[in-house]
């Protein structure tokens, strides 16, 4: 265990008899900064104290980083590995556990060929552990079906910035520069509940006049007090960013100079854009021309500008669109690679940023080099100590692998770190799907819905227990410290993967004692990639508060400002994008007359396995419930407090009304965070976007109906049992079909 | 002691860290003091915090028929001592900010006391360290004055604020201290 001391110049209270170790939060991308209180003789785990001199959070927390340390010593952990029999699971030792695992991964894989067992992985993990999930299947399992649950959180994001920047890291500019921007562009990002400690950053802004522009189709608290609030119907956002893109060329407001020198296609894009006028936008987006005026006007002029997007834009069938739409927009203002201004993707997942770079997705390498380029493979496998020829060849994305499943391509699966029971769409498919699975092993720290589908349940540790390096959504690398010794028999992700390889017959790949072990192969794997950690080590993250990727050497100073003099593509030169519109996968009509819209509340994080279980987030927010706008609920005599069955072609939920002005007039409002029958996942359309493989979580069709006020609402979302009545509806199981209509029905 | 806490209710963003955090400072024993509220939720999602306003004169204080709630050197009003304590309730009923509270099972009363542990020693109480969005600040009395000015600065500036109305209706002319 390392200790770390506060800063001298920083005071901090610390209490007799307890030390302060400094860390940083498991949730979000944000990544804050703390300090966990800790017994000095017993190492208990007692509390929270802020961190101060942290930049990018400053002491703040969210409600959910300060409960975070309340997971590490939560009752609920699995402290030993389980092994279900006759439907039940039953304790086990190490030993007893990987028996099972060996036998039945070496015999499926006999039958059934090296690919039918799969990883899904996560990137709630450290980079350590993410890098090695990839290795763990290459080498280890030596399957070509990897994934993560990066698919249902940054890969749009990522695919967008690939196409027009080159290179995929979620921010182009560090976020202590936020207090000097003029304008903030904030679309499909609810900043205030997913990342609430950057509310300071823009507020500071705010104080000295700077301007705030808000896309979403629901008035967020940032929304509150933006300047401009374009209220679009979801799904509608590249149409919004398209017409703002024709706003900004014929209002003169692109920087000319900026465009000719550093992007390709701007032509192109004027040509593409040009039908795009504000009347057609207002008729496709539902906005009124005049905020469309405001905000082009607003957006135009400033000299600084900073865009902001998240899942709302991203997590569409055409996601990959919309990125790299609101980033051409950045472009088009020469925004990109100067002082506070640029592009940023609000990262959702802890390590968001860094585990999607090394190896995780089904088609990379660690340094984000890609699967299909002979010299990466070669490059890695020298790594690896493998032979080139030995390298699987890319896979299929994450929700794809179901597909898989259902198929019989895939028979068994690893998961980690993720929990798709929860987080995936058209859940009647996914849970067909892990029943379908002839052997599947999951490692998690507390009993996931996905986990009572499991055979074998391996008992990781929480991230307060082992060392390690995460990505911050700047692209910050930070240190995770070890707070306290394993609880039970839990071990580290790495830990259990390695001694999975070593009875894989593949132990000699995994030779690593500690964490810092694979942290310096990873370093080597990584040099020379677009994602270089190579110049990264754990004592400069210590006295630089966290050094930016790429880092090539020890004596590089870190890039926390990307693209100051060219872009990652071949020429240097940004890809200006030319896009067609196309709608949503799935959109209102006479059957599903209301649009559904999910996302998240401030007091939990992704499925809610952790949150669920901490007693202030679950007593703040106990149960899912439906936004919806007072005129709609009005045309089906709807209160504050009623029941309501809403229904998609894929599945059914019930949830309490909650009425609110905050919200468009055709859209309602579901948070995900809950399992079983109250997720509401059970709806929503697994219609894919063409590049990322991103599903829709964001836009789906759905009808309403009022409920008897004597409907039980499931009580104990932990405790409800999951049993064979899952509402499987084998009419709907194609998994990635989507509704298309022709435009013409969708704009009227 | 020369800081201040400073309330400004429009940054709040409703997330309720301040809450949570009251609970985990260390004289607390896991219960909060404070508390967050929407205004109205139906027609926004504006929500307020509210804390002690460490009164001069705490209404609190003055209806204690036992004298139980102490007032400490700094002005810090601090919750009724264990031993004084009728548990009567008075002082939730007198307060206008609704911050008293009463804990049946011990009977006695409790309230936000600026986290004295740690305002004493000049650190920020949990709540004004962990509040995202600066709602609750606990800053110098000098600054809280320049802060103040600030606003006044800005309004000029700008001509008008936008209000709830109007706000899109707001043409800017001006951008950041900083714009060229």
């Amino acid at each position: 265990m390392s200790d770390f001391l506060t800063s001298p110049e920083v005071q901090n209270l610390i209490k007799p008899g307890e030390k302060l170790i400094t860390t940083h939060c498991c949730y979000c991308g944000m990544q804050c900064g703390m300090h966990i209180r800790v017994d000095e003789k017993t190492g208990a785990v007692k509390g929270v104290e802020p961190r101060y001199d942290f930049p990018v959070n400053k002491g703040k927390l969210c409600p959910k980083g300060v409960t975070a340390y309340q997971t590490i010593e939560h009752p609920d952990r699995i402290m030993t590995p389980l092994i279900k029999r006759n439907g039940k699971f039953e304790k086990a030792t190490w030993e007893e556990a990987l028996d099972v695992i060996e036998a039945n991964f070496k015999r499926i894989q006999r039958e059934h060929g090296k690919d039918a067992v799969s990883v899904f992985g996560g990137v709630s993990m450290t980079n350590e552990k993410c890098y090695l999930v990839g290795k763990y299947a290459r080498v280890a399992l030596g399957t070509r079906f990897i994934d993560y649950n990066g698919r249902f959180c940054m890969s749009s994001a990522a695919g967008g910035f690939l196409k027009t920047l080159g290179i995929d890291r979620g921010a182009t500019l560090p976020w202590t520069e936020f207090e000097h921007v003029d304008t903030f562009f904030v679309a499909g990002s609810n900043i205030a509940e997913c990342h609430p400690t950057t509310t300071q950053h823009i507020w500071k802004a705010k104080d000295k006049g700077a301007k705030i522009i808000v896309a979403d189709p629901r008035e967020i608290p940032m929304a509150r007090v933006a300047d401009v609030h374009l209220d679009l119907k979801p799904g509608t956002d590249a149409a919004l960013a398209m017409g703002l893109l024709n706003f900004l060329v014929e209002h003169d407001y692109v920087d000319q100079a900026y465009v000719d020198e550093r992007c390709d296609n701007y032509e192109e894009l004027k040509a593409s854009v040009r039908d795009w006028t504000l009347e057609r936008t207002s008729e496709v987006t539902g906005v009124a021309i005049e905020k469309l005026e405001k905000a082009g006007h607003i957006y135009g002029k400033s000299p600084r500008s900073v865009m902001l997007f998240a899942r709302g834009v991203e997590q569409q069938s055409k996601g990959v669109d919309n990125v790299s739409l609101y980033t051409s927009m950045a472009l088009l203002r020469g925004m990109i690679g100067k002082f506070a201004s640029g592009v940023a993707t609000m990262t959702g997942q802890g390590n968001g940023q860094g585990g999607r770079e090394h190896g995780q997705k089904a088609d990379l390498l660690p340094g984000y080099r890609k699967l299909t380029d002979p010299k990466a493979i070669e490059y890695v496998s020298g790594v690896w100590g493998i032979d080139p020829s030995e390298m699987p060849k890319p896979g299929v994305s994450a929700f794809e692998m179901f597909d898989e499943i259902q198929a019989g391509t895939i028979r068994a699966m690893h998961l980690m770190c993720s929990n798709p029971a929860v987080s995936a769409p058209n859940l009647p498919y996914v849970w067909d799907s892990f029943n379908k699975l002839d052997f599947f092993v999951v490692s998690d720290f507390f009993m996931s819905e996905s986990c009572e589908f499991a055979d074998v349940v391996l008992p990781a540790c929480s991230w307060a227990e082992d060392e390690g390096t995460t990505t911050n959504l700047e692209g910050r690398v930070i240190r995770i410290r070890k707070v306290r010794e394993p609880l039970g028999d839990s071990l580290p992700d790495w830990e259990i993967m390695k001694r999975i390889a070593e009875r894989m017959g593949r132990g000699q790949y995994f030779p690593y004692e500690t964490a810092r072990d694979i942290w310096e192969e990873f370093r080597i794997a990584t040099k020379g990639g677009a994602a270089d950690y190579s110049g990264i080590t754990w004592e400069r993250i210590d006295d630089e508060y966290g050094v930016f990727w790429p880092c090539p050497s020890e004596n590089h100073p870190g890039t926390p400002t990307m693209f100051k003099e060219r872009f990652g593509t071949a020429n240097g030169k940004a890809n200006l994008p030319v896009v067609t519109y196309r709608p949503a996968g799935e959109y209102a009509n006479e059957e599903y007359p209301v649009t559904l819209t999910t996302g998240r509340v401030v007091f939990h994080y992704l499925s809610g396995n952790q949150t669920r279980r901490v007693d202030f987030l679950s007593t703040m927010s106990k149960l899912p419930f439906v936004e919806i706008h007072p005129e709609l609920a009005s045309s089906y005599g709807l209160q504050t407090g009623d029941k309501v069955e809403l229904r998609t072609r894929r599945g059914s939920i019930v949830v309490e009304a909650r009425l609110t002005k905050a919200i468009r007039k055709d859209t309602v409002f579901v948070p995900y965070h809950w399992g079983k029958e109250l997720a509401i996942n059970q709806l929503t359309n697994p219609c894919l976007d063409p590049m990322s493989r991103m599903p829709e979580f964001k836009v789906c069709a759905v009808q309403m109906k009022k409920l008897p006020a004597n409907t039980p609402l499931h009580i104990n979302p932990l405790t409800v049992p999951l049993g064979s009545s899952v509402p499987f509806m084998a009419d709907h199981a194609i998994a990635t079909s989507c509704h298309v209509m022709d435009e013409e029905v969708h704009t009227k | 002691m020369n800081k201040v806490m400073y309330l400004e209710f429009e940054r709040c963003i409703g997330c309720r860290a301040c809450q949570a955090a009251c609970r985990e400072c260390g004289d607390h024993e896991g219960l909060e003091r404070n508390y967050v509220d929407y205004i109205d939720f139906s027609e926004n999602r504006q929500t307020f915090p509210m804390i002690c306003m460490q009164c001069k004169n705490p209404a609190c204080a003055q209806v204690c028929p036992a004298n139980a709630i102490q007032i400490t050197p700094e002005g810090v009003v601090l919750s009724a001592s264990e031993e004084k304590c009728i548990g009567c309730r008075n002082c939730t009923f007198a307060c206008p900010f609704g911050i008293p509270k009463f804990d049946f099972e011990k009977n006695k009363m409790y309230k936000c006391d600026m986290c004295y542990d740690r305002s004493k020693h000049d650190i920020a109480p949990m709540c004004a360290s962990v509040c995202p969005s600066d709602a609750i600040r606990f800053i110098d009395h000098d600054e809280m004055m320049q802060l103040r000015r600030q606003r006044v600065q800005m309004n000029m500036i700008e001509g008008k604020k936008p209000s709830q109305d109007d706000k899109w209706n707001y043409v800017p002319e001006f951008f950041g201290v900083y714009s060229d």
